[in-house]
């Protein structure tokens, strides 16, 4: 069996090896943003926090935060603190229709909120940030895809992968010969956390996704934009390991979701224990890659070809396997004696996500996530969800996934 | 030239509190190294690695799941306000300043700002002895060489070069348009000396919000918080090492602690151990004390004032109202 990257460009993939990846297009009359842009972030709680300080430390020059909102004025009060001369509001409406000034949202509500925000900012002429997931049905994400089709501004989704300079460099090894073909795919998610109490809303059953909707919707993006296909199928498990308070969402999760070629995703997701962290690795005949999200790795078979780059590479030790560090720019820093300071990313991935979102906001073109390509991922993590609550198997809806 | 590291740098681990919960049995103290931490039945402890040391928070009065969830919050906090001021690490707030600040003015965040405004105020209250910009010095006298380092200690010529890029009055501070500059090339802001005690205040308030008014917080030992008293006590009672007995223990309620001494990371200059708080006015060293604790409501300022006590070695000219020094 060697359909994987190579098979599938030869074939075009197809039916064959399960619904290809589909072009990406924007409306032909995005209109790009001169100077800094004006945003507003709806939404202002962890995640909604985290991102607007990125904004404002790091992305200045490209953004302003010029106004926040949050039901809690509280959190709302707190980020623009931080941004000079934000408006604070408790209501997005109100805001989409008094700051006149805002370009783009980052809407960082909860997950079942996003629609609402998204929907009315994208018919209020705004450029809109969703953080991922897109919204908690597939019904929903259809409909948001739908609209953000239909408008002349951008929308991206904050799948962080596709904007990630390390992500980006392997995904290019991924479609070459340097690796060969796929074997399986692992990912896990592994933290030591409450993750909140059970009234919050993602550990509501009526509001929840859990771990696979709310978290691994990032990891499963990541393997369908590298093999370029989404899965025909997902068997999955889970349980409470640690957590017991009374809570329904499970806080331990396995999955095996399968492409039409055979290959395999494993996922295992939980925050009773922090071991590994976060990571995905792809195996291949040739090599496998393990990505970190601010790091990356080669780790070659002993039988497979030296690739140019290896001259310059930075290699790290893993108990008995060495890992040839994946990092842009290499043979320059090499050239600058800096390649050890190049091991891993300066910034965490949300910053070149905000980053892809701002650029393409200013020029026009497609964001690296878009809202078809963000709805699919979701509708996948949600369906991985649905196997988990299930404790079986179930096919993913192609017709659906082709239809966003 | 040898140089001596310990586990991490900074405010050294000084101190440990001594605790008995009046419902529940004492437990044995549970050590590491210099550090004393208090743990009492109810009481959930959480705990993060951040500005290389061990942030811990022990939480209590409050349902368990109430408490881990407020703590995991302010445990966050704790580790983006590392990400962000950290010197090393070449994303954050203060690596981006350290490289580009003296090319132009540059906007920062309004906490960033606060926190600088903070700095600036201090050192001028101080009359320099607390200065975020020593790393160059600290630099010079090997403190920043890895263990086994060759390393020779600077002379005069070298030590003047030095501090003509030292001082916080090289760092501009903009109040209206919130921007730093850096009035020379290659100033390196370095703000370990506050940094714990801000990123306490900060978890403190967010353990605040979640109604939580029993805990005590501490980065690496050196730098405390306390919020309210344990459970059926009046004070958390904390013992501060290396002071002298009819002094090292404080009552504290509300209350913030900073500690500061010269070991824990040391560089042997013909036979002298010389601890690694460099004084801003000479260049060198410090030399005047030991050990320096200071107590007062802001863990921020009980930081920076410890380092400025040991460094000036006595209570320094300047100390807020509110806030009272040990120094040995």
């Amino acid at each position: 069996m060697s359909m994987d990257r190579r098979g599938f460009l030869v074939s075009a993939a197809g039916a064959a090896a399960g619904l290809a990846l589909l072009p990406e297009t924007l409306p032909a009359a995005v209109r790009p943003s001169a100077g800094p842009v004006n945003l507003a972030i709806i939404g202002c709680g962890r995640q909604g926090r985290r991102l607007g300080i990125e904004l404002i430390d790091k992305l200045g020059e490209g953004a302003r935060v010029a106004a926040v909102c949050d039901l809690e004025e509280r959190l709302a009060r707190n980020l623009a603190g931080r941004a000079r001369d934000a408006q604070v509001f408790t209501s997005y409406k109100e805001l989409l229709d008094k700051a006149k000034d805002v370009q783009a949202v980052i809407v960082a509500t909860p997950t079942h909120l996003h629609k609402a925000v998204a929907l009315d900012s994208v018919a209020a002429g705004k450029h809109v940030y969703c953080e991922a997931p897109l919204a908690h049905t597939p019904e929903e994400c259809a409909e948001i895809a739908r609209a953000a089709r239909g408008a002349s501004t951008v929308f991206a989704v904050g799948c962080e992968g596709r904007s990630n300079p390390i992500y980006q460099l392997a995904r290019t090894f991924y479609k070459t010969d340097a690796v060969r073909d796929s074997v399986s795919v692992y990912a896990q998610d592994h933290a030591k956390t409450t993750w909140g109490r059970p009234g919050d809303w993602w550990l509501d059953p009526a509001t929840s996704i859990g771990l696979p909707g709310e978290k691994g919707v990032q990891q499963f993006d990541v393997a369908h934009w590298y093999r370029g296909s989404y899965p025909k199928e997902v068997e999955a498990r889970g349980s409470i390991r640690l957590h017991q308070d009374g809570r329904e969402v499970p806080d331990t999760v396995r999955a095996t979701l399968r492409w039409a070629d055979g290959v395999e995703l494993h996922y295992d997701a939980t925050i009773a224990n922090s071991f590994g962290g976060r990571h995905e690795t792809f195996f291949n005949t040739n090599a496998a890659i393990k990505l970190a999200w601010t790091h990356g790795w080669m780790f070659k078979e002993p039988d497979s070809p030296q690739l140019g780059f290896e001259v310059y590479a930075n290699r790290q030790q893993f108990h008995n396997d060495e890992g040839i560090t994946l990092i842009a720019d290499a043979t320059k820093l090499a050239a600058q004696g800096k390649l050890k300071e190049g091991v891993g990313l300066p910034n965490l991935s949300h910053y070149y996500a905000l980053n892809d979102f701002l650029a393409a906001v200013s020029t026009g073109r497609a964001p690296a996530c878009t809202a078809s390509e963000g709805a699919r991922a979701t509708m996948v993590a949600i369906r991985v969800n649905e196997a988990v609550k299930k404790g079986g198997t179930l096919t993913f809806d192609q017709a659906a996934l082709t239809g966003v | 030239m040898d140089v001596r590291s310990q586990d991490h740098e900074g405010h050294a681990g000084l101190i440990g509190p001594t605790v008995a919960h009046a419902d529940a049995q004492p437990q044995p103290p549970r050590e590491s190294g210099a550090v004393v931490v208090p743990e009492f039945g109810g009481a959930v402890v959480l705990a993060a690695q951040a500005m290389a040391t061990r942030f811990e928070l022990v939480l209590a009065g409050l349902p368990e799941a109430d408490l881990r969830a407020a703590g995991e919050e302010a445990l966050d906090e704790i580790t983006s306000l590392h990400a962000r001021l950290s010197a090393f690490e070449p994303g954050s707030v203060v690596s981006r300043l350290n490289s580009n600040a003296a090319a132009g003015p540059m906007p920062v965040a309004g906490d960033v700002f606060a926190l600088l405004s903070l700095c600036r105020d201090i050192w001028r209250a101080s009359g320099g002895v607390f200065d975020p910009t020593v790393g160059p010095l600290m630099e010079a006298w090997g403190f920043r060489a890895r263990a086994g380092e060759t390393w020779r200690p600077p002379t005069d010529e070298a030590l003047a070069r030095v501090r003509t890029r030292v001082g916080m009055h090289l760092v501009e501070l903009d109040d209206a348009a919130r921007t730093v500059r850096y009035t020379v090339p290659d100033v390196r802001l370095d703000l370990g000396s506050v940094a714990k005690g801000w990123a306490l205040d900060a978890a403190a308030i967010v353990l605040r919000e979640h109604g939580v008014s029993s805990a005590f917080l501490h980065g690496g030992t050196s730098s405390v918080v306390t919020l309210g008293a344990p459970p059926g006590e009046d004070a958390w009672h904390v013992e501060v090492r290396g002071l002298p007995n009819d002094r090292a223990r404080v009552a504290m309620r509300d209350q913030a602690l900073g500690v500061s001494a010269g070991h824990g990371r040391e560089v042997v200059v013909n036979g002298a151990v010389l601890g690694h708080v460099l004084d801003p006015r000479t260049g060198h060293p410090a030399r005047g004390a030991r050990v320096a604790a200071v107590t007062g409501p802001s863990a921020a300022l009980a930081d920076a004032w410890s380092t400025a006590a040991l460094v000036a070695g006595g209570t320094p000219a300047g100390l807020p109202e509110g806030y009272a020094a040990v120094v040995v």
